[in-house]
């Protein structure tokens, strides 16, 4: 009699089944059990750093869709988030409407901003795509600050406290659940998009686009298109993030930002959605690790007493992305795969 | 090899999992003990503007340190916990969770600049953070802010005093403005006041130029100014711009009469510029380095005593005249300390004499707001400072 594999497929639908073991559904509901109870066992200051971690999860799942999945790069990743934030605060301000009209509103208007991008874009690559989205960024943050009447200009905007059916969500915690609600729906629909024809689509013009082009992919179309969910992802990103700090500043959505979340996909994994989260958690939290490492050191040399500060993050940061490139391209996704290898194959090594 | 890469990345799961859970734990008190006093501090450390936030800090510290030297508050010490926000409000929001949630602080001196304290401004309210911000903005206090308290004049206020003194005290012939600007918060509100001030005045505004923050050359800015006969400039921007500004005018040889506000009137314009300075007068809402006031001499001493390096002066004074109130209000808010009686006792500060490092303060709890005063001061080439030319003085009250 033969013995089959547990894990043996007969389709292409089961080959992308989202659960395809028991294991994987008992390990997302340990999951989801853990984020329920981590308002609870965690302090406020550990619940906003989550929050922030949701925030940049949503924006660097944007990037990995364009950069990650299609092969493009960019460097005005953070315009796009401008966008979304000034898109939902204004709404909100000006219309008073509700909070998903707000983020759809901020999405939607990155995602034109995406598209309107990505057209211009289609015939360039590498280092000139690189130039072209971050000279886009410079555009942004000029009429930002230029277009006060709007945007408030160099004095920011304050953004509205987030209310749900009348209830108020002005903690941390009641701001985690909103936060983490969007971040599930986010990550849900971007590994549906990547399992469908349209993330197929993307793969294929990562991997070699004329070879994409002969075999029937739109490039024109999935670039585009590519470009503008990219931009959505961003543009939502930006809207919780106004809703999560409370004021948008031009400052706040510099070169420096979409550095930070190329990082993100390179540290967690391009082309990999739980790489992406990954690569947003390790980024929003390792300053607090570092900052440990600091003041514990302090205490058994006191020369280090006071010497940390945020310049060891961005070294930190340097660091890590080298060590990463040279070392595990594949990021903290391709480790996490080997955790679960070792895990499943224990006692043997495969 | 491969028995390596495995066990490598079973201890990277282990200790990022036990650090999670390490993260999570909770901490005790908020901020006062029997014998200390934790208080935090959100400025900045690094990044381009660390040159403004470090001496500022220092000051801040130092005189936290001399309080400590001399027995303490009521016999609790002082322990300043300073973040760096690298001006970036995002990071000054987090720092100030980190400060109250984390280490407990009783308040946070200051959360940084407009920006900074804006983004706070619900932490601020809601864990009654008293606080003197970084920033000269009018939201500080009109309408009144509860736990924020105003120290240093208006941006328009300072330009109000400008334009004053060029029509008082100048009394050039034909006095004509130009304004050099960054679009900034400052520079927007210096221009705008300026035009309204030297109207009243009957003084021409001949040009209004855009010279940003991180300009290295002013060529153009200077030119257009002598095209325009402008024998007075009044500049809305900080300190590196000015000195820029400064620079190139004396390459083309033009000496018109240069004013500046508060973030550029220190003396490192003089060290910096040289004779180029030689027409520069500043005004400032602290008082001079050289100054022969109890406040500023005690204010030397500490430089020298922590043997600081202090890069911008007049940033270090304003540090350690933030602390100053700060300790004279733990004193009268006495045994009892916590965020609500350090408001309270913040709020009798009236006609309060910080021995000229501040005009005299006057706090109290229908007003938070700042004494609208400024010195001016000009360039002494010899001492490569800025002296004082003017005691304190408020805008003239006009129709």
């Amino acid at each position: 009699m033969a013995i089959r594999s547990p894990t043996f497929k007969e389709s292409y639908y089961e080959d992308i089944k989202l659960f395809q073991t028991i294991w994987i559904k008992f390990w997302v509901a340990v999951l989801v059990l853990g984020l329920v109870l981590l308002p609870i066992i965690g302090d406020p200051y550990f619940v906003y750093l989550v929050n922030l971690s949701c925030i940049a999860t949503v924006a660097a799942l944007g990037l990995n869709i364009l950069t990650g999945f299609t092969g493009q790069v960019s460097l005005g990743h953070a315009a796009f988030l401008a966008i979304g934030a000034y898109g939902s605060s204004i709404m909100a301000l000006r219309f008073n409407t509700p909070f998903w009209v707000n983020l759809l509103f901020g999405g939607g208007a990155a995602a034109v901003a995406g598209a309107i991008v990505g057209i211009p874009c289609l015939r360039l690559k590498g280092l000139y795509l690189a130039m072209a989205t971050m000279a886009f960024g410079v555009v942004v943050e000029y009429l930002v600050i230029t277009w006060d009447g709007l945007t408030g200009g160099v004095r920011g905007m304050n953004m509205p406290k987030l209310a749900f059916a009348g209830y108020s969500l002005d903690t941390d915690e009641k701001m985690y659940v909103f936060l983490l609600v969007i971040t599930g729906l986010m990550l849900a629909a971007a590994k549906n998009i990547t399992r469908t024809r349209v993330g197929r689509a993307f793969v294929a013009i990562r991997d070699r686009d004329i070879a994409a082009e002969t075999i029937g992919v739109n490039i024109t179309y999935y670039k585009v298109l590519s470009f503008a969910i990219s931009s959505f992802y961003a543009g939502v990103a930006g809207g919780m993030y106004s809703y999560t700090i409370g004021y948008i500043h031009p400052e706040h959505f510099t070169l420096l930002l979409s550095i930070q979340y190329i990082a993100m996909i390179i540290v967690g994994g391009m082309g990999s959605i739980v790489g992406t989260v990954f690569g947003a958690v390790f980024i929003v939290v390792i300053p607090e690790f570092i900052k440990l490492f600091a003041q514990g050191s302090a205490k058994l040399f006191p020369f280090m007493k006071d010497r940390y500060d945020e310049e060891w993050n961005i070294a930190f940061f340097g660091l890590l992305i080298m060590i990463f490139l040279i070392f595990e391209p594949g990021g903290l996704y391709s480790i996490w795969t080997r955790i679960k290898v070792s895990f499943k194959n224990w006692p043997f090594t495969y | 090899m491969k028995h390596l890469r495995f066990l490598a990345a079973r201890l990277t799961f282990l200790f990022f999992l036990l650090a999670s859970l390490a993260g999570a734990v909770l901490a005790d008190e908020r901020g006062v003990t029997n014998d200390s006093i934790n208080i935090g501090l959100v400025l900045v450390k690094t990044g381009p503007v660390a040159a403004l936030g470090l001496p500022n800090g220092q000051g801040m510290v130092d005189y936290m340190n001399y309080l400590n030297e001399q027995g303490g508050i009521n016999g609790r010490k002082i322990e300043v916990i300073w973040e760096d926000d690298q001006f970036e409000a995002p990071k000054s929001v987090a720092a100030v969770k980190k400060l109250i949630h984390r280490d407990k602080v009783l308040t946070i001196l200051t959360t940084g600049g407009t920006n900074q304290t804006i983004a706070n401004m619900d932490n601020i309210n809601r864990y009654q953070i008293t606080n003197i911000p970084n920033a000269l903005a009018d939201e500080f206090f009109v309408p009144l802010q509860p736990y924020i308290f105003a120290m240093g004049a208006t941006y328009e206020a300072q330009y109000q005093c400008i334009v004053d003194y060029i029509a008082e005290d100048l009394k050039m012939e034909n006095p004509r403005i130009g304004v050099v600007y960054a679009k900034k918060e400052y520079g927007k509100k210096g221009l705008d006041t300026i035009k309204e001030r030297a109207a009243k005045y009957n003084i021409p505004v001949v040009a209004e130029l855009v010279l940003p923050t991180r300009a290295v050359d002013a060529s153009s800015q200077v030119l257009t100014l002598q095209q325009q006969n402008a024998n007075i400039v009044i500049t809305c921007d900080v300190l590196p711009p000015v000195i820029t500004f400064l620079k190139t005018a004396e390459k083309y040889k033009y000496e018109p009469v240069v004013f500046g506000f508060n973030w550029a009137t220190d003396d490192m314009i003089v060290k910096a510029c040289g004779d180029a300075a030689k027409n520069y007068i500043g005004v400032n809402f602290v008082g001079g380095w050289s100054d022969d006031t109890p406040g500023i001499q005690l204010v030397r001493g500490l430089q020298e005593k922590n043997k600081r390096d202090i890069g911008l002066t007049s940033l270090y004074i304003n540090g350690v005249g933030v602390s100053w109130l700060f300790g004279e209000a733990m004193k009268r808010a006495g045994k009892d300390l916590n965020p609500d009686s350090l408001k309270s006792a913040m709020e009798t500060l009236s006609n309060y004499e910080t021995g000229g490092i501040f005009p005299p303060v006057n706090f109290s709890s229908e007003s938070h707001a700042p004494a609208e005063m400024v010195k001016f001061f000009k360039a002494d080439l010899t001492n490569k400072r800025l002296n004082a030319v003017t005691d304190w003085r408020k805008p003239k009250k006009m129709p």
